[in-house]
């Protein structure tokens, strides 16, 4: 633009400046800045930089001041990064395994080293090239073979690979955000059956091979490819246990009541296609208990909601709930449900601009008078608002042994599904 | 024929260690990989490749900020008041200690992920000295 600048960022830098073609001048700040008092801003002003250790001030002005360094200057194609080898050194098992520990290339459970004759396995499962490209991360492109790697890893077998690979045409979305997130896997279709992906009793628990490898893949996956190392990129401030499998699980499409389409059949695939869908999100909230006929199952969801950012909610209920639901409460679609809780989710304003996500995301839209985010900036705190502007963005998902009448409320984002016959 | 017993219950057991052996080098357990210590194993590298971009030159500086503009662009993480104070601490220190320079604090009108045409135009126009842009995450 013309002017000098320089950034402030809050985490620890690890190289960004070629990222985007341009070389940025940084300083850092400690943590946390946002919401914090004055005071705190304050005392990081006259505090240190953590990237120079200079005083904050004078680093931001030697950084608006200082002639241009060589680097700085140069400009075109940079000399090609060596790329990565294909092979790993030959080394012990034991050395090995060290390597893939401190490279952070596990989740520290038990793998199973990638072999070559492994991955050739793996990639049986497929008709795709080894060399095709799944997924892109900047430019980081995730191969066929890298994804059988990463199934190798995680203990799957050939057969699951096409649906991992459909998995991860969606990585590195990992939820590597500092407020903590997670995914959720949904499977529909034939291959529920034909891998034995678990979506009866106990769907969400450890009990079945597919759901805990094909979950857990996503996470080897994105691990790598994002190049996620322990305060170098992943910078969750919790992080989500949910991570160490992305709550892998199937709808239980035979268990739904008449009317209820799957999932996969609501984003218009046919029945009989196989299909993954991946969502992003934080909270999961358990009904605890069972349902209660005088305060019913949709009202409980409706209560609960109001706990999440308004962005999106999927609903894994027990196909009891369902029944329950239909035959008592007369939804007769899943989309009457989302309807319904759409126009019936209230929460007060000051509540819906108290949570982060929903301040840092729709703020610039209030301000730019996009509605109804404009109107919902300038009420009174205590005013109640419906967060849940579109229904469709509020997913139901039939899973569950029909043995006890429980459910979830999760904020995960649903996105459109990929089609898993596509990756065979 | 005890003889053979004992025999039998040797070979038994020798098998069964030499199992055990193998099956640790294949499953890789840690505690029983003493056996396979020695031998060379390759395998496929999961680390995928980054790639250079084409390198754009930084913008160049200026000698001094004494008397210039500096804009201070608040990019409204955590929204419009999270961090904004960082910013008026910022225009106190300047105020204080090189009261020469102007600072101009702005709101990005596309927060932390959008653009602001009409602020970078500003900025522009104002043929400003500098620009603080912060603070996300």
């Amino acid at each position: 633009m013309g002017a000098s600048g320089v950034n402030i960022v809050r985490f620890k830098d690890y190289d960004l400046q070629y990222s985007n073609g341009m070389p940025i001048r940084y300083v850092a700040f400690p943590f946390p800045v946002a919401g914090q008092p004055r005071s705190v801003h304050k005392s990081y002003i006259e505090g240190k930089d953590l990237l120079s250790g200079k005083p904050m001030m004078q680093a931001i002005i030697d950084a608006l001041t200082m002639p241009l360094t060589d680097e700085e200057k140069k400009e075109g194609m940079p000399a090609e990064a060596a790329p990565e080898p294909r092979l790993l050194e030959p080394d012990t098992e034991v050395n090995l395994r060290r390597l893939f520990k401190e490279r952070e290339w596990t989740d520290f459970n038990p793998i199973i080293l990638p072999a070559e004759e492994r991955a050739a396995e793996m990639l049986k499962g497929t008709s795709h090239q080894p060399d095709e490209v799944v997924s892109k991360f900047g430019s980081r492109e995730m191969t066929v073979e890298k994804a059988a790697i990463y199934a190798v890893m995680a203990g799957a077998k050939p057969e699951y690979f096409p649906t991992i690979l459909a998995t991860l045409t969606q990585a590195p979305s990992f939820g590597n955000s500092t407020s903590s997130m997670a995914n959720i896997i949904v499977v529909n279709g034939p291959i529920r059956k034909q891998l034995g992906i678990n979506s009866g009793t106990d769907v969400m628990g450890p009990f079945s091979e597919a759901n805990s490898v094909i979950g857990r893949t996503f996470t080897l996956a994105g691990k790598i490819m994002g190049d996620l190392r322990l305060d170098e990129g992943a910078y969750s401030s919790l992080g989500s246990n949910l991570q160490y499998n992305n709550v892998c699980i199937a709808e239980n499409e035979e268990a739904l009541p008449e009317g209820w389409e799957p999932l996969h059949v609501q984003m218009g695939y046919k029945p009989t296609d196989s299909v993954v869908t991946i969502g992003v999100g934080w909270s999961y909230i358990s009904s605890v208990g069972e349902a209660q006929i005088n305060h019913p199952p949709h009202m409980m969801f409706r209560d609960y909601m109001r706990s999440l950012t308004g962005m999106g909610a999927t609903i894994v209920m027990d196909p009891t709930v369902a029944g329950l639901l239909k035959e008592t409460q007369g939804f007769n679609t899943k989309a009457e449900l989302s309807e319904w809780l759409s126009k019936n989710v209230e929460v007060a304003a000051g509540t819906y601009w108290g949570n982060g996500v929903n301040t840092t995301a729709m703020t610039p839209m209030a301000l730019q008078g996009m509605e109804p985010f404009a109107t919902w900036l300038k009420v009174p705190p205590e005013t109640l608002i419906k967060p849940f502007t579109d229904p469709k963005a509020i997913q139901v998902v039939v899973a569950g042994g029909g043995i006890q009448t429980t459910w979830f409320v999760t904020d995960f984002g649903l996105r459109r599904g990929v089609l898993i016959d596509k990756w065979k | 024929m005890k003889k053979k017993i004992l025999l039998d219950s040797f070979l038994f057991l020798l098998v069964a260690l030499i199992s055990i052996g193998v099956t640790s080098c294949i499953t890789g357990q840690e505690d029983t990989a003493k056996n396979c210590d020695e031998r060379l194993i390759t395998v496929l590298n999961p680390a995928i490749s980054s790639r250079m971009v084409e390198r754009v030159p930084l913008a160049p500086r200026i000698d001094t900020l004494e008397g210039k503009t500096v804009y201070l662009v608040d990019l409204q993480w955590g929204g419009p008041k999270a961090a904004y104070s960082v910013f008026e601490e910022m225009e106190v220190w300047f105020s204080r200690n090189m009261p020469s320079v102007k600072t101009e604090i702005r709101r990005s009108s596309g927060g932390s992920f959008g653009d602001d045409p009409a602020l970078r135009e500003e900025i522009i126009s104002k043929k400003a000295g500098g620009v603080v842009i912060g603070i996300a995450g």
